[in-house]
């Protein structure tokens, strides 16, 4: 999956897709570092991560201009060339203000930012965080300042929302039908003239008993505000996405758990890549329970006292203990046999990657690069 | 409500399984496309009409979309006219680009089924149980009355939103219960969707659920025995089921001050009744070790 990262055929793209909360963040950083260590300029696109792995990516603030990790805390990190990391937080509603004022110019674009309707599209519509993303993914990768980028995407429920959300939005806005049946009550007059209009239209007049006369006006005039030129702005810029997400400097990474619903996610999202011919990096899976040493004495806790050195041992707490190996073998039995059926179910020559749980929450650049470490040693083999 | 992956779905069986045990008629409502309860009750993704899923227990999936052609047809009196709008694009157009419509068509079903009684007028389900979506959405949800009202003000919508607002801001009729993990991002998440809910939503919250927290197996005194083993392991590391066991006992002990942590955080920050529910150490969880679960009651830390 990550063998060519470095090489000149390699990517320079790789997004990391996933449902919620099974550590898309910290994979991103970790995969990030990685890209640095193998001697890459490297970018990594974050959305929210937790304040501690903010921190030691020195995002101290919420401002979206990319800042440069200081590596030298690392390890000692063995022969590897050493190339920089950087990191940058997105900002939808910011992202999407920044595309309307290189599309609009002065008045068109104070009265967008003025709409109320664009102030719910910028910032709460489903999938405007999914498009600015890419958007932002776009335009740094123009700018080609970093030899790797990676991209944490937004949370999504389902995994695959991500690919769909820009195309569902932008459909929103491509309004040569919305126009056929508007344009006549637009054309002229002043808003309570036009407003008149669009009560006199009987069609009209039953959608706004629907959703409310406010929240139609909000609408029609926000889709009056985005004319042509703006639409064929952001279609133009869209299809340029689309085609550099199909490319071959992109690859989708598809980041999962062990549990049932994730995992499920992943291989959606992969039918889907394979689907729409997109390029597939391959599934990570984050969070794997290893097996542990198997203590021999295992099952034969019957003597009441046991020894070990100077320390005598009650058996209530050699119970404890067993109990605490029994849990944990219970955990990694039920991983592998996730895990063994999800390789069964992906198939031959998909890499799965497995990043073993960590004893604590990954919060700084010592637990990042043990996961770089991970990733190294699989595509070393793969 | 929670983050995405916290457990809410389980949270909400768990729910569900103890009211109708108590002998509720309690509904479990799921949103949108998700199938996540159906799967636990082995039987697919639910109908969008309550079934009966055990005793006392009924399921139901929320179509938003079926909803918004069902109140259209109850607001326009011609049928044909009724039947053109639905039909047409515009229809389609306009159900994804309103803001707010969906969350108000999904509401809007959770309140009928509150109001909707059988032949002899009793109510048709005492507790409705909402899986809802992750955070994000699931505040834009409870949010979306309050934002519509102001930008639709007239309208039979309007008296609708009212209701609802209504019915969420009753703290004898609507509670939030919160999910969450004893983990950074989780919890911090958590203590401001309950501010938000509070404060500025006026709906309450009355008990938080911190899911897969490790059982507090050891006392302080076995902590001092294991640590004090440990130390002498060092100099024994020849010894591999010693090693397997207290490995397996430092984790285990580790991990759940590492937990505590985070739940004396919540603890301090939230005065609602706080739950732990245990981690079940699989992957695969069935209905079986839902209904076995048992809670640890968190004492509460921070002042009334």
């Amino acid at each position: 999956m990550l063998t060519h990262i470095g090489k000149a055929e390699g990517p320079e793209i790789l997004i990391c897709c996933g449902s919620g909360g099974v550590g898309k963040t910290t994979l991103s950083a970790a995969i990030g570092l990685y890209g640095a260590l193998s001697g890459l300029k490297t970018l990594v696109l974050t959305i929210d991560p937790a304040r501690r792995l903010a921190d030691s990516l020195g995002l101290k603030d919420f401002n979206a201009e990319a800042q440069q990790v200081p590596l030298d805390q690392l390890p000692d990190i063995g022969g590897c060339t050493l190339g920089s990391l950087h990191a940058m937080m997105l900002d939808a509603k910011r992202t999407f203000d920044q595309l309307i004022e290189c599309y609009a110019s002065g008045v068109l674009r104070k009265k967008i930012f003025e709409n109320r309707y664009y102030q719910y599209l910028s910032n709460h519509m489903a999938g405007s965080h999914e498009y600015m993303a890419m958007e932002k993914l776009f335009e740094v990768y123009s700018q080609s300042r970093y030899d790797l980028i990676v991209l944490d995407t937004p949370p999504t429920r389902r995994a695959l929302d991500f690919l769909d959300a820009p195309q569902r939005l932008l459909n929103l806005l491509g309004h040569s039908f919305f126009w056929k049946l508007f344009k006549p009550y637009f054309k002229a007059g002043r808003w309570s003239v036009r407003l008149l209009h669009l009560i006199a239209s009987p069609i009209l007049r039953v959608v706004g008993k629907i959703i409310g006369l406010q929240a139609l006006t909000d609408l029609t005039s926000f889709l009056q505000l985005w004319d042509d030129m703006l639409f064929e702005g952001f279609n133009q810029r869209a299809s340029a996405v689309k085609k550099l997400l199909s490319g071959h400097p992109t690859l989708f990474l598809a980041v999962a758990t062990p549990q049932r619903q994730p995992l499920n996610e992943a291989m959606f999202l992969y039918e889907k890549l394979c689907e729409n011919r997109m390029p597939f990096g391959g599934f990570i899976i984050n969070r794997v329970h290893g097996t542990q040493l198997q203590p021999s004495f295992a099952g034969h806790y019957k003597k009441s006292e046991f020894h070990y050195f100077d320390t005598k041992i009650s058996r209530d707490l050699m119970t404890k203990m067993h109990q605490s190996y029994l849990y944990h073998e219970r955990m990694a039995r039920s991983d592998a046999r996730s895990i063994a059926e999800f390789r069964n179910k992906a198939g031959e020559g998909i890499d799965v990657v497995e990043i073993l749980s960590a004893e604590e929450e990954v919060s700084d650049l010592r637990d990042l690069y043990q996961i770089s470490r991970q990733l190294m040693r699989f595509s070393g083999s793969g | 409500m929670g983050k995405g992956g916290v457990g809410k779905t389980t949270v909400s069986v768990l729910l569900g399984m103890e009211a109708s045990r108590r002998k509720k008629k309690t509904l479990l409502v799921e949103l949108g496309d998700s199938d996540a309860i159906g799967k636990i009750f082995a039987s697919g993704s639910l109908p969008e009409e309550p079934s009966l899923l055990s005793e006392c227990l009924w399921g139901a999936r929320i179509n938003p979309k079926a909803e918004l052609e069902a109140y259209t047809r109850a607001h326009i009196n011609s049928n044909l006219v009724a039947n053109r709008i639905i039909e047409s694009r515009l229809f389609d157009y306009l159900f994804a680009a309103t803001p707010g419509l969906k969350e108000v068509m999904s509401l809007g079903r959770i309140w009928r089924w509150e109001q909707a009684v059988d032949k002899a007028s009793l109510p048709l389900f005492d507790l409705i149980i909402v899986d809802s979506p992750a955070t994000g959405h699931g505040l834009s949800l409870l949010r979306l009355p309050g934002h519509l009202v102001q930008m639709i003000r007239v309208g039979p919508l309007v008296s609708q939103i009212n209701e609802l607002q209504n019915l969420l801001q009753n703290p004898q009729k609507t509670s939030l219960a919160l999910v969450t993990l004893p983990q950074e991002l989780p919890v911090n998440e958590t203590i401001e969707l309950y501010d938000t809910a509070e404060s500025l939503l006026k709906i309450s919250v009355r008990i938080v659920f911190i899911n897969q927290v490790w059982p507090a197996l050891y006392t302080s005194d076995d902590i001092k025995s294991v640590n004090h083993l440990s130390d002498s392991l060092r100099s024994d590391s020849s010894n591999p089921s010693w090693t397997a066991l207290l490995d397996a006992a430092r984790r285990h002990i580790d991990k759940r001050a590492h937990q505590d942590k985070y739940i004396a955080q919540i603890a301090s920050a939230i005065p609602s009744k706080i739950v732990g529910v245990p981690f079940s150490f699989t992957n695969d969880l069935i209905l079986d070790d839902i209904n076995r679960m048992t809670f640890e009651v968190i004492p509460s830390s921070s002042s009334p």
